[in-house]
């Protein structure tokens, strides 16, 4: 995930310093990790570093110095690049709990009880998202960030089940390698 | 290959593949065969009955009857009643035609969709059928030729003519009208797959007029038949009286079946908005959905009702008039046999109706066993689908049987007045046999209430 | 709200259920407990018991061995019309099709309960015109199910088993012939109706994203209950 470009993408909106743009991201992507105050500082320097953002001015009223930032005509152009730009369907598979498995089975482990638990607690952060998306007032983002999330889980959780049942042939083939 | 071989090639595939589809079948379509085999063994055997006593002509001895198929007048009279008979059996072989409608449409939209070509689903579809009627028809000519020989040593060729016609005849036409019932099936293959309700069933009905009308067309022939070579003089004076009747009893059957229809559809329609209890709602929205289902057996009904109604009063006077007159030109016997030969007919043709109405009934069921099975376990009492099934037969009947018992009396009235020259007395006994028929009715409908209890099992719910 | 199924007297709890139907026995030894206002899952694969279980818990087969108790009562002793009356006015069922009877409206089908229960049917109507309100399906009362999306027949559905105000709803795989967005807007209507009135719900699913509307998952393998993650 690129931060650069999601503060791009926010400041495309107009002038924002660097709390405020923290504040809209976390609003904005909910169920995301939420940025720090330090990253977003540190990507605004370097957007103003590569030229596709510039200091808009500064302001204080009766609080600490704020700077304000705003996207340059270059920062306009690389955004419209990113966002049109294809996201590379899954160039590797990394797979944790796939590497678990290979690995407990290579050191006599018990994989069938890991997927277990795995599963119930893949099941678990389920039932969270989905009592996230169906509490009342949800807004739509919020529930298509948790859909986007139950999806993958859900993906990895049919994974589980497949490999699981397939776990002799499996650990068959590992052994004799 | 010469075209002959190829041709009867393709039948013999076609005649496997209509084999191996109903012996692989449930035992639903069994209980079809065997009842569409029966219903044109009905057909077959009245049919015979009428041909051969239409092929005498002139006055003969014959020892059974007791001397009414002796004369061409009152023979006349037997073969419009036997023709007569056949249109309840019509109305039974509609309903039979119904078991298991829905799984075989499927079935054969299913040999279209893996590309048969329609011509050859329609040909599958009139095989299985027109089987079934072969085995009816040849049964029931095997025994009435049988029966026929130990009557008369010698029938004319102009018998063996007839038995032939009507011993192919019927299995022929139980095939064509298999393969025109087929006709949406074989236009839509995809629909039927995917379960879209027909609007309307009026292709069936169309095919029950049909029959009726062919009925009607035979009547005259046959009596004409069995009439010529009579002299002119010796004709009876009821000799038009028969004919008449027949006429007027078609006409009134054609627009029974539409008549029907119509008032279970308004009914269906009336009730629904008005209904008050769960099983009334259900009986009229069923109505209101499917008004033509029940028509034919219906439409019997009423004619039965109209003739057993009209019949009683017309005995009622014929016997007050055979009291009163000293001198007969017959034996009594002769008046009362023929009286209780025709009360045989209408029994006979009443059972056949109400056997079709118990078919409706029980189709209509095993259609919907998984929705009946849902039903209950949504704890919808079974007293309630119970008292919607019987409704959905008591409703549209007691119009149909208020009109044909009105038309009966009218006919039983009539006859009094023109019969009797001193003061006719209305037969009120006549007016028992619409509510006798109507319980019959109600009774024959009940025979299914058993299936609904075996339909409503949860074993029902478990193939989803 | 307890989600641990270790309540000493759940609402609806089954001890040791064997059913077999001809050879195969569907069942062999299935324990599970429902306690009130509880939304729980049943899942396995196909053929594992999962629609048996929820018959015999729904009272409507009884098991050839082992006991059905509900509200502290044996609920495989009562008697059929009893039996049937419970699932009239206590429970509520969906199936994934065929609970709705295709010749009545929608709101017919909705107010048939009310019927059976003696309701006039002005009222009945009334009523079953909130129930479509609520689960978003007014606008099609008119229509009868073979005229509705699946979606739209499933909320009806819904409506029905729901406008007793029962204490338990079983769902049988009450999303299994629809899309994503309709499963989601199916589930959010039963789960925040069951919520709002305190019913349980028993809801049988093959579908992990649906299951993850319950509070609590069991998972059934040949015919008996496993809780999940717990280590064999």
């Amino acid at each position: 995930m690129s931060t650069r470009h999601i503060l791009l993408g926010l400041l495309a909106g107009g002038p924002s310093h660097g709390y405020d743009l923290k504040r809209r991201h976390d609003d904005r992507f909910p169920e995301a990790r939420p940025l720090a105050y330090g990253q977003v500082y540190t990507t605004l320097q370097r957007l103003v570093r590569d030229g596709l953002a510039e200091v808009d001015g500064t302001e204080s009223d009766g609080g600490p110095e704020r700077t304000r930032y705003r996207s340059t005509e270059a920062g306009t152009r690389e955004l419209d690049r990113w966002a049109g730009q294809i996201a590379p369907p899954a160039p590797f598979v990394t797979n944790e709990i796939f590497a678990k498995v290979v690995v407990s089975i290579l050191a006599g482990g018990d994989p069938d009880a890991y997927l277990r638990a795995q599963r119930a607690a893949h099941m678990a952060r389920m039932r969270e998202l989905t009592a996230v998306k169906t509490a009342h007032g949800a807004d739509l983002a919020t529930v298509l960030s948790a859909d986007y999330a139950l999806n993958h889980l859900d993906a990895d959780l049919r994974w589980m089940n497949t490999t699981a049942a397939r776990l002799t042939t499996l650990t068959a083939e590992v052994d004799a390698a | 290959m010469t075209r002959d071989l190829r041709t009867s090639g393709v039948l013999v595939t076609d005649l496997r593949m209509a084999w191996l589809l109903t012996r692989g079948s449930d035992r639903r379509e069994w209980w079809r065969v065997g009842l569409t085999a029966l219903g044109a063994a009905l057909a077959t055997g009245f049919a015979l009955a009428a041909v051969s006593l239409a092929s005498l002509q002139g006055q003969y001895a014959i020892p059974v009857g007791a001397g009414l198929l002796d004369e061409p007048g009152t023979r006349a009279g037997v073969i419009v009643s036997l023709l007569l008979l056949l249109v309840p059996v019509l109305g039974f072989l509609g309903q039979c035609a119904r078991i298991g409608a829905v799984h075989r449409d499927r079935r054969l939209a299913g040999l279209r969709l893996a590309g048969a070509s329609s011509a050859r689903v329609r040909r599958i579809s009139a095989l299985e059928t027109g089987l079934a009627c072969l085995l009816g028809s040849a049964l029931a000519t095997v025994v009435s030729v049988v029966v026929l020989l130990g009557q008369w040593q010698s029938p004319t060729a102009l018998t063996w003519a007839g038995i032939a016609v009507i011993g192919l005849g019927v299995p022929v036409l139980g095939a064509s009208a298999g393969a025109l019932a087929l006709r949406r099936v074989v236009a839509s293959p995809l629909g039927w797959v995917r379960r879209v309700r027909s609007r309307s069933r009026r292709t069936s009905g169309l095919l029950s007029a049909g029959g009726v009308l062919l009925v009607a067309a035979l009547a005259p022939v046959a009596v004409a038949v069995t009439s010529s070579g009579s002299p002119r003089g010796s004709r009876s004076p009821f000799e038009g009286g028969p004919l008449i009747v027949a006429g007027l009893l078609v006409v009134v059957g054609a627009a029974a079946v539409g008549l029907v229809g119509g008032t279970a559809g308004l009914m269906g329609r009336v009730l629904a908005r008005r209904a008050r209890t769960a099983a009334t709602l259900i009986a009229a929205e069923r109505l209101r959905e499917d008004p033509w289902a029940a028509a034919r057996t219906h439409a019997a009904v009423l004619l039965v009702t109209a003739v057993g109604t009209g019949f009683v009063g017309v005995r009622q006077a014929l016997n007050a008039e055979l009291d009163q007159t000293r001198y007969l030109a017959a034996d009594r016997s002769f008046y009362t046999a023929g009286l209780d030969l025709t009360a045989a007919a209408i029994l006979v043709a009443l059972a056949i109706t109400l056997g079709g109405l118990a078919v409706g009934t029980v189709e209509s069921l095993a259609t919907r066993r998984r929705g009946l099975a849902a039903q209950a376990a949504a704890g919808v009492p079974r007293e309630v689908l119970g008292r919607a099934l019987l409704l959905e037969t008591a409703l549209p009947l007691a119009p149909a049987l208020l009109l044909g018992g009105a038309g009966g009396m009218a006919i039983g009235v009539w006859y009094a007045r023109l019969t009797m020259n001193g003061s006719p007395g209305t037969p009120y006994a006549a007016l028992l046999v619409p509510l006798g028929v109507y319980a019959a009715c109600l009774l024959a409908a009940a025979t299914s209430l058993p299936l609904l209890n075996r339909s409503v099992r949860p074993a029902e719910l478990r193939y989803t | 709200m307890n989600t641990t199924g270790e309540n000493p007297v759940p609402l609806l709890a089954a001890r040791d259920l064997v059913k077999a139907y001809g050879r195969s026995e569907a069942l062999r030894g299935a324990s599970v407990g429902l306690d009130a206002g509880e939304i729980l899952a049943v899942t396995g694969t196909s053929g594992s018991g999962k629609s048996t279980l929820l018959h015999c818990l729904a009272g409507i087969v009884r098991p050839d061995a082992g006991s059905v108790s509900y509200g502290g009562a044996r609920l495989d002793e009562l008697p059929e019309k009893r039996l049937s009356e419970l699932r009239r006015t206590e429970f509520g069922v969906v199936f994934q099709f065929g609970q709705l009877i295709p010749e009545l409206t929608a709101v017919d089908n909705v107010a048939l309960p009310l019927l059976l229960a003696g309701v006039s049917r002005a009222d009945a109507h009334t009523r079953a015109g909130e129930w479509l309100e609520r689960f978003g399906v007014r606008g099609q009362a008119g229509l009868r199910p073979g005229e509705m999306s699946g979606g739209q027949a499933q909320r009806t559905a819904l409506a029905r088993a729901l406008i007793t105000r029962p204490k338990v709803v079983f769902a049988d795989e009450p999303t299994g012939a629809l899309d994503s967005l309709s499963t989601e807007q199916v589930m959010t209507a039963l789960v925040h109706t069951a919520r709002e009135s305190g019913t349980a719900v028993l809801l049988i699913t093959h579908d992990a994203q649906v299951a993850a509307y319950a509070d609590r998952e069991v998972r059934m393998a040949d015919g008996a209950v496993a809780p999940v993650g717990v280590t064999a």
